[in-house]
């Protein structure tokens, strides 16, 4: 009897204080609320990005152009069309004569030239995509509406990094400039965009409030008016985003583990959308080290590994790579890629400096990754059969980012996860150039002339039927210098309640990012 | 006693900067480019540099310590590599709110500790007694984290009567920051509904941080209460013909208290720096967490901040456990 006046009592205190469920209207607009599980340092678009930040200045500021759609194609926004020159040297933009800024101010091309300005020159975020092609003085307002950029070389993959590169209000961002801080510090929670959605409410650590704007300029997807908002609610664990989106405390879940994502596909008031990524994954090995440095050693130990574990540690959810290049990548051509095959694997470890095996390799693997961690049990157990061990060294991702950094220190063998930019060719082929020795993803350090060439010949040619062949043969000589055990493709997974309509993946985005701007409720 | 204070405080500021010399010397051997790390992983070499030069990680680590005192000394806490916002701003948003979820564990520890830990001597050996320490070995043995899932799924998700995580729902109104408190602020606002809600927020994760420390407080006190009801005058009264209430509440409990006082300081300040799995399970925006995620980026001035912060509490709770000792007990206080 006490028990049962505990639980009522309970209860009613629970109705008292009870969150209001999503899909109900709050003042008579619905709000959406997302749970991710990574905080929003800033919403700055010109400083450094992550997948939270991009999925914010995305919503509240517009580019050139955006990406949508899969497979993921470059669309007009803010530039309504755009000419080449002939030398490809010159790029000239028309820009939507009316868009506006939150604050009612128009998107003019003074506000290109000073939005793009700005980022070169704090050359942080998004300035390593243009800063080696495009100087600030050379992106010029030639009329109202009319912006050209002209490019220091020919460089073919120009347009398809402008999705990246958003328009800030300049009238707003001067008058908040302090010591010269280029507006950093306000830009950082206050937003000075033209897109979608307006910044309602900014609680670093808890949560995110993006209220649509009615009277976008663009106008919207979809006719549901009592669209009020989207909350990007911070929710740190898997478990806890599962319970929060089956309880209906969230309406979309980004970042489920493959386990979590299968109990709630399974129930009937939640779907799923699963589709392959643009990320790769791959076991990249130092071509510069010791015993990695030998090309019949890397072709033996890709022809060791059992393949099938890249799928498998993703409970069916990933693809095996066809290429050194994903799919979605513009120019994508199918290579024979190697496969577990024993015979092979030994036969190439006889035509290496260690025919009998006898070393020992490094792996190293994020830790607290338990997919990463079952791929390198895989891998020590496929070695076995080369006489090779295989050591197996956990670290977090700032000191694996540092041991990558430097040829020396560069372990044998590093798991990675890499995401290109665009689906330009170029954003994967340059991870095989020198240029990318250093960053993460070049941890490789490959340094082979006839392919550094054949990259930076595509990267000058502006036309796509030229370029074509090239990327076929650039494919090819990556894979027959095998710098890394080509790994998959993983599906990018989300979650969302039935009610929530418009949900559009699009391969180019990051691994957890959702484009907010289709979405909507209607129940 | 204000010598004491005094004497103890100097000694503070000498621990601390024991401390800083500490985290700054493993923040800077621990391997990691904090440069890479600000300028993001796409970053050219030349942006790399250029954060380097900007944030000084170019000059020699000593300089750099006396850099970072000089900061200290001024009370800024530096900036985040990682996330490039003042360490202090963000402190102070986090700060409070464990904080706060740390006084209500520790309150329900004290309220339900104490007496359960007399129940049980009372009871030595019965029945009762054998609960309570079910329950004491229990809350030693059950991992914090676990607990607070098994809670969250079974009270908030199955039954509904507690909210999933948060310090509010989403929807919610927050109170004007006067302390950070949400249930603290909410009153002086005199918004009684909204301080309720966020104390209601607060039950699950403070019943899974609470438990460890009432599992404590209820072995320490039941121990000590056994030794003094056994003692001389304890026997003397019961001739005498006092009530039982009477000799457990004035005579043996306030001899029994003085360890299980120092055990409070110690799990109050244990509670402090022990809060991110609680938090992590609950979405508790708490400092705790915000060192963790820290950790985990190697972005090392919020994590020496939040050590400093937390030593700095952890000092100042055993000053005031030692001023109630001198309070409570006079031996001590003569010896003052």
């Amino acid at each position: 009897m006490k028990l049962r006046m505990l639980t009522s009592a309970l209860a009613l205190a629970a109705t008292l204080v009870s969150p209001l469920q999503a899909a109900e209207k709050r003042d008579g607009e619905f709000w959406m609320v997302i749970g991710g599980r990574q905080a929003v340092s800033h919403i700055d678009p010109g400083q450094s990005y992550d997948y939270s930040i991009r999925m914010m200045t995305q919503a509240l500021y517009d580019g050139l152009v955006k990406y949508t759609g899969n497979p993921p194609e470059v669309e007009p926004w803010l530039a309504t069309d755009w000419t080449t020159s002939e030398d490809g040297l010159t790029w000239t933009f028309n820009l939507a004569e009316n868009a506006t800024f939150h604050n009612g101010d128009p998107v003019t091309a003074e506000a290109v030239v000073y939005s793009y300005q700005r980022v070169l020159e704090m050359n942080e975020g998004v300035a390593w995509m243009l800063s080696e092609i495009l100087k600030p003085e050379n992106i010029k307002a030639t009329g109202e509406h009319t912006v050209e950029f002209t490019l220091d070389r020919p460089y073919a993959p120009f347009l398809s990094f402008l999705p990246w590169w958003f328009i800030v209000n300049p009238a707003q961002v001067e008058a908040n400039v302090v010591d010269g801080d280029f507006g950093k510090a306000w830009l950082a929670e206050n937003d000075a965009g033209s897109g979608p959605y307006e910044l309602e409410r900014f609680d670093q650590g808890t949560a995110y409030w993006l209220r649509r704007d009615a009277d976008y300029w663009k106008g919207f997807p979809y006719e549901a008016e009592d669209m009020g908002g989207i909350i990007y609610r911070l929710i740190q664990e898997s478990s806890s985003q599962r319970a929060a989106l089956m309880s209906g405390e969230a309406d979309l879940v980004t970042d489920l583990t493959p386990e979590e994502f299968e109990v709630v596909g399974a129930r009937p008031d939640i779907e799923v959308s699963s589709t392959p990524a643009l990320t790769t994954f791959g076991l990249k090995m130092n071509t510069q080290g010791e015993y990695t440095g030998d090309i019949n050693l890397r072709k033996a130990v890709a022809h060791a590994f059992d393949y099938e574990t890249f799928v498998q540690v993703y409970n069916g959810n990933a693809k095996l790579q066809t290429s050194p290049f994903a799919d979605a990548i513009r120019g994508k051509v199918e290579i024979d890629m190697p496969r577990q095959d024993l015979t092979k694997a030994k036969e190439f470890l006889a035509k290496s400096q260690w025919p009998e095996g006898g070393i020992t390799l490094e792996y190293v693997y994020v830790q607290g990754l338990e997919q990463q961690r079952q791929m390198g049990l895989s891998l020590l157990n496929s070695l076995k059969e080369l006489n090779i061990e295989l050591e197996m060294v956990p670290l977090t991702w700032p000191n694996m980012v540092a041991r990558a950094s430097s040829v020396e220190e560069s372990p044998d063998l590093l798991a990675i996860f890499a995401t290109p930019v665009s689906t330009d060719p170029d954003a994967v082929a340059i991870q095989y150039h020198p240029s990318s020795h250093g960053k993460y993803y070049g941890s490789h350090f490959v340094d082979d002339p006839e392919l550094a060439a054949m990259i930076e010949e595509a990267r000058a040619i502006s036309e796509w039927e030229q370029r074509a062949p090239l990327y076929e043969q650039i494919q090819q000589r990556i894979a027959d210098i095998q710098p890394e055990i080509f790994g998959m493709l993983r599906q990018r997974q989300f979650a969302y309640r039935t009610y929530v309509k418009g949900y559009v993946d699009s391969p180019i985005r990051m691994t957890a990012e959702v484009d907010l701007y289709p979405l909507y409720i209607e129940p | 006693m204000l010598r004491l204070i005094l004497k103890r405080l100097g000694l503070m500021i000498v621990m601390l900067l024991g401390l800083a010399v500490i985290t700054f010397t493993i923040a800077n051997v621990a391997p990691g480019d904090p440069a890479r790390l600000a300028a993001g992983p796409d970053a050219s070499q030349e942006m790399v540099e250029q954060v380097r030069a900007e944030r000084g990680f170019d000059k020699p680590v000593p300089v750099r310590f006396f850099i970072y005192l000089g900061q200290l000394a001024r009370g800024d806490l530096g900036t985040s590599v990682y996330t490039g916002r003042e360490v202090a701003r963000d402190i102070a948003q986090f700060l409070p709110a464990t904080l706060e979820l740390v006084l209500f564990s520790i309150t329900i520890a004290v309220v339900f500790g104490i007496p359960l830990g007399v129940l049980a001597a009372v009871w030595q050996n019965k029945a009762g007694d054998h609960g309570i320490r079910l329950l004491a070995v229990s809350g030693a043995a059950l991992p914090m984290f676990w607990l607070g899932l098994m809670l969250q799924w079974y009270l908030a998700l199955e039954l509904d009567l507690f909210p999933l995580g948060g310090r509010l729902g989403v929807f919610d109104d927050v109170p004007p920051k006067i302390t950070g408190m949400i249930t603290i602020d909410a009153l002086l606002d005199g918004d009684p509904g909204t301080a309720f809600t966020a104390l209601w927020h607060m039950v699950l994760p403070a019943l899974a941080l609470s438990l460890p420390a009432l599992a404590a407080i209820i072995r320490v006190n039941r121990a000590e209460m056994l030794e003094v009801l056994g003692r001389d005058y304890v026997t003397n009264a019961r001739a005498q013909g006092i009530g039982p209430f009477r000799i457990i509440a004035a005579y043996a409990l306030k001899n029994a208290i003085l360890p299980t006082l120092a055990m409070i300081g110690l799990r109050f300040g244990w509670m402090l720096g022990g809060t991110v799995l609680v938090e992590g399970v609950f979405d508790f925006p708490g400092v705790g967490l915000y060192a963790a995620k820290a950790a985990v980026s190697s972005d090392f001035e919020p994590i020496m901040a939040v050590t400093l912060i937390l030593g700095a509490a952890f000092m100042v709770t055993n000053l005031l456990i030692d001023l109630a000792y001198a309070l409570l007990d006079p031996r001590v206080r003569n010896q003052i």
